[in-house]
Parts: C-alpha cells; structure tokens; sequence
C-alpha cells in the first residue's frame, strides 16, 4: 500500500491561491456584463505579456519593447484576415509565428548587446514597428489602422460558439490562452531550461564558466516570449476590433515592464499574472474618476511603492511567500515553493 | 605539443602586462603549483585560460587545438574548469541548486527533451542527481544540501566553488587559492580532496600561497614574478633557487 505525503506548507497555499482562480473561471456563470467580463479578458493580455517580459529579465536583458511583439502580432492577424481573406483561427496562429521568427530574428542580432544598450534598441525597435505601421499605407491603412474581424463561429454539433453575440467565447478563450501559456512557462521553469534562465539570472560568469552559451539562452527565451506575447497582440486586435499605430507604443511597454517588476519577477507565472491583473482592473477604475494622468500615476506609484519597500528583485508575489512562512513558522531561508512550482 | 600549453601569452591592462610571454606546458594528469608574491599575475593566468579574459597576444592550445578566443563556456564544454579566488555564488540558490545547474554540460539530453520530461531525460537527471549529492558528499556539503549558499560559512563557500567546477565533469580542474582564509584543518581537508580527484584523473593547476598545502601536492611548479615567469620545476628545488627566494623576500616568508 502506498500512503501518500502530504506537505501541508505545499498544498494549503495552493488551496487558497486556487480559489480566486477557480472563481474567475465561473464568472460569466453569474455575470455577463460587458464591462466586468472586458476588464479581466483585457487583463488577460498583459498577463501574457508581462510573462514574456519576466522570462526575457531571466537571462539578464530588460526588454522595452514588448509591446511592438503585440503589435507584429495584431497587425500580422488583422493584415492577413482583413487584406489576404484567411479567416481566424489560422491567421490568429500565424500571429504567434510571424512575431516568433521576428523575435528570433532581431534577439540573434540585438540581445549580444548587454544592459541599457539593449534596453534602447528594443525601445528604438518599438518606434521602428510603429512608425512601419503608420506608413506602410498599402498593408496597414496607415493611421487609421485595420479593422479585424471577430472569430468565426464554432459550431459543435447542434452547439454554437458565437463570439459577436456576447464577450463570455472571448473570455473562455482568454482563459485558455493565459492558461497554455502559463502552463508552457510553468514547465519551462521547471525543466532544465528553467534552471538554467536562472543561473544567468543569479550569475552570468559564473553560469558562463560552467559552459552555458548566454546568447543561446537570451534567444530562446526573447523568442519563446516574441510568440506569446504575438498571440497576446492578435487576441487584443481582435477583441478590440482595432489595430493602430498608436495602441502599442512605448507606453504600453512600460506598461508591461512596471507590471512584472510589481508582481514579482521571482516567478514566471504568478508574479506578472498578480501584476497585470492588479495593475489593469485598478487602472480601469481609477480612469473613471476625474483626475488627469492618473494611469501614469497607478503604474508610476505603484513601481516606486514596491521599489521603495520591498527588498531588492522582489515584488508583491513574494509577500506572498513570506505570508506563508510567517503562517508555517518557518525560517527565513525556507522556500515555500512558489504557485509556480 | 603536450596537453595543454600556453605560447607567448602576454595580458596587457592598459600599460601594466599582468602577464608577459608567459610559456608553460601542463602534462596530462599532473598537479602544477602555480606560486608568486601578491599581484605577479597568477589569477590573470587562469582567467586568460579560461577566456575571462582574452590574452593581448600569444596562444594557448588544449589537446592540440587553439583555445585562445574562444568563448569561456566552450572553454567549459572542452573540459576545463575553474574556481575563482573570490567566492562567487549563484545569487539566491541553495547549495544543491548551485551544483545542479553547474552540471549543465553533463547532460546529453537536449532542451527540447528536457521540456517535454520524456524518459530519456528523466533517467539523465536521476543520474545527475546521484553524482550531484555524491559530490556533496565528498565534500562535506551533504548537510547543507537545503541550505543557501551565500548562508555558508567561507570555508564552506571555498568548498562549494570546488563542487561548482567539479559538476561540469571537468578534465582538467583550475583552482584559485581555494584554502585561502581557511584553518589549518579545513585547507588539509582541501588538499585531501585535491588528490582525491587528481587520482581520479583530472589534471589540476593550482595557485596557492600556503607553501605546506603546494609542497604537499604539487609534482611541478611555476614561479610568477611581476607577470614573468622565473622558474619551474620540481617543488623543492625550484623553492630553494635564489631568485624565487629573492621575489618573495619582504613580501612573504617561506
Ligand atoms: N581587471 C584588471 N584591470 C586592471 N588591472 C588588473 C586587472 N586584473 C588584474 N590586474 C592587475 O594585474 C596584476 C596581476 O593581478 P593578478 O590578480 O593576476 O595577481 P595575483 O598573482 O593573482 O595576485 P594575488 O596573489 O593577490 O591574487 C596586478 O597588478 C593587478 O592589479
Ligand atoms: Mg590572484
């Protein structure tokens, strides 16, 4: 008879991290508002994106452009449904592949760059995609950009999913994108490569001399982020029914980049998730009240708050292992494994 | 061409040579004692070898083949590691995390293998783990396996840099004073270990001040003076050449 171990200080802060999740999946059960389904469809997006950006400060590179890999792959979708006829979903995959390879492309050539340097080509690499978009007239209907049509019905049997007659297919649809691509992070965290993001992380030279080839490590990972975050850019054009120069510009990279850096970079997955989320659902309600600039002033409070007051290359994620630890009485130096593991 | 051989290696820091022209053969499976007063260029030399650092001019073959240029972890994947005289640490990890992706190149499953948890790889990593905790063991890290590593005292930290280098399965082992700032006890139980593994086969240069640790290891031994070479062979003989003992006069007793 096997008698299995339960770890308690393992599974309880699961338990508990479940419920929220558990309840998200079940909201359209009791709501179908427009605006509440919308604010956390739309959060869905920057999740994915400020994964992408956390796994690509693994391998020691801040990436200021996230939001051009949105805009690669909203523009791939919107040009090839809108201007080639394709329908969805194969348009849609493209998104993801097209914004792969350009990834893969200007990271082999870029990420030997190191630090602020790289920091300026990836934002200079954002205006270049903009100001693209915004002349290349014939593809793109300069500034006033393309209009992408919604997915086309699924019908399953007698059964069918209609994203024009409600937001609750996009939401399920968001659900699943966040949850594949959280679930790929989650297993790339926890492989090899995982281990090795975080030598470089922890100690580039040092993770050098034991014969990790950096620029290898950088690529993969600029790359494996280009895709998602490609995805994440043909799912928002799509919602949106909009695609246009000025939605993802450099703003919305620093966007991304404050909302991994405030959930917690620690993790993969649950940081930039508790991040985006926060950050999104906070700045569509305090953008109700009448104050101007207060979106800056959410992102910009809340990265100097957690800055100023958490220690160093931590983020609210990891108050939520010291919560657990205090809970468990343990020492400081046991790691409660992060939602992640 | 013997094993491994530096030609004319010269590693100029601005107008300083931290070493000059140096020449040096290393044979398979010997302990060389690299020895000199503070500042001769001992450390550049390992960090030229490994690629730390690109030499000014000159070359240096391993096996036969140009080494020199090559990026450090392809130095690595050839089989030659280092310790370095700081204790450098993977920032945030424990002692066993530090040693297991130390021993990236151990592995012949790929990324993709590894991403997918197929049978192959998971065979791979039980083995790996096997020969991680067996090199704790060694070296009497076991019970500090769950521990961080930057919580270690500094003799054990000496102890882990030894087990970061030994994970990469190396043939030839660059060691960097690894008993400084150790008791008498722990830098035996270093030199203990030192030959453990050169019996093994691996071949080892090692920088070391304490003469007792050198005189005790050593089969040959390099002097370094202001980043020349001033002699080399037999431990006992070359200590007692006069102008090894005149560089270190004032700056060291023998
Ligand atoms: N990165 C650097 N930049 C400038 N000068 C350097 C650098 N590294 C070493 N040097 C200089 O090169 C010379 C040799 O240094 P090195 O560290 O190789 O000496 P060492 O023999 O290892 O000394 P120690 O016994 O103190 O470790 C010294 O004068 C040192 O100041
Ligand atoms: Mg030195």
């Amino acid at each position: 008879m096997m008698i299995k171990y339960i770890d308690w200080k393992v599974t309880i802060p699961r338990i508990v991290a479940a419920v929220p999740i558990a309840i998200l999946v079940f909201i359209p059960v009791f709501s179908t508002s427009r605006d509440t389904l919308s604010i956390i469809i739309l959060s869905g997006v920057w999740v994915i994106a400020a994964m992408g950006f956390a796994m690509i400060l693994r391998t020691g590179q801040f990436s200021m452009g996230q939001a051009a890999f949105m805009a690669i792959g909203g523009y791939a979708s919107a040009i090839l449904t809108v201007k080639m006829g394709w329908s969805f979903w194969p348009s849609f995959f493209m998104a993801g592949v097209i914004s792969g390879i350009i990834a893969l492309i200007i990271g082999s050539v870029v990420l030997r760059v190191g630090n602020i340097y790289f920091s300026i080509i990836t934002l200079s690499f954002g205006e270049i995609v903009r100001i693209l978009a915004q002349n290349l007239e014939g593809i793109t209907h300069g500034a006033r950009g393309l209009i992408p049509p919604s997915p086309e019905p699924i019908v399953l049997g007698s059964f069918e999913i209609n994203f024009d007659a409600s937001v609750v297919p996009y939401y399920y649809f968001m659900i699943l994108l966040v949850a594949i691509t959280s679930l790929v992070f989650w297993q790339i965290n926890r492989s090899r490569l995982g281990g090795t993001f975080f030598s470089l992380a922890a100690n580039q030279i040092l993770a050098e001399h034991q014969g990790i080839y950096l620029m290898k490590y950088r690529v993969i990972a600029f790359t494996v982020a280009g895709i998602f975050t490609g995805f994440a850019g043909a799912f928002y054009a799509h919602f949106l029914e909009i695609i246009t120069p000025y939605m993802l510009g450099l703003w919305e990279s620093i966007q991304i980049m404050i909302m991994s850096i405030v959930g917690g970079v620690s993790s993969l997955v649950a940081g930039p998730l508790v991040g985006a989320v926060l950050l999104k659902v906070l700045s569509v309600y305090l953008s109700r009240l009448p104050v101007y600039g207060i979106h800056a002033l959410l992102f910009g409070g809340a990265v100097v708050l957690v800055l100023v007051f958490l220690p160093k290359g931590t983020g609210l994620i990891d108050l939520w292992k010291k919560f657990w630890r205090k809970v468990f009485n343990e020492p400081e130096w046991y790691e409660i494994p992060s939602i992640d593991e | 061409m013997s094993f491994l051989e530096l030609t004319n290696v010269t590693k100029q820091f601005g107008r300083l040579s931290a070493i000059e022209d140096i020449n040096l053969s290393v044979n398979q499976g010997e302990v060389l004692g690299i020895v000199g007063p503070n500042g001769s260029g001992k450390s550049t030399l390992i960090n030229v070898m490994t690629s730390y650092y690109r030499p000014t001019s000159g070359s240096i073959y391993f096996k036969g083949r140009k080494i020199s240029g090559l990026r450090p972890d392809k130095i690595a994947a050839l089989g030659i590691a280092r310790t370095f005289q700081s204790n450098i640490l993977f920032e945030g990890a424990t002692v066993l995390e530090s040693v297991m992706v130390s021993a990236y190149l151990q592995y012949k499953t790929n990324n993709l293998q590894s991403f997918l948890r197929t049978k192959a790889y998971r065979d791979e990593y039980e083995k790996i783990v096997g020969k991680v905790l067996d090199l704790l063991k060694m070296l009497e890290l076991f019970n500090d396996t769950f521990l961080p590593a930057s919580g270690l005292s500094h003799g054990y930290q000496r102890m882990l840099g030894i087990a970061i280098a030994l994970a990469s399965g190396p043939k030839v082992l660059l060691l960097d004073e690894p008993t400084t700032g150790m008791n008498h006890e722990e830098a035996m139980f270093v030199v203990e270990n030192i030959r453990k593994i050169n019996e093994t086969g691996v071949t080892v240069i090692l920088i070391e001040h304490n003469m007792k640790v050198l005189l005790d290891l050593a089969t040959r031994v390099a002097v370094l003076n202001f980043g020349i070479k001033i002699a080399e062979g037999k431990p006992k003989e070359v200590m007692n050449k006069r102008e090894v003992i005149e560089a270190y006069l004032g700056t060291e007793t023998i």
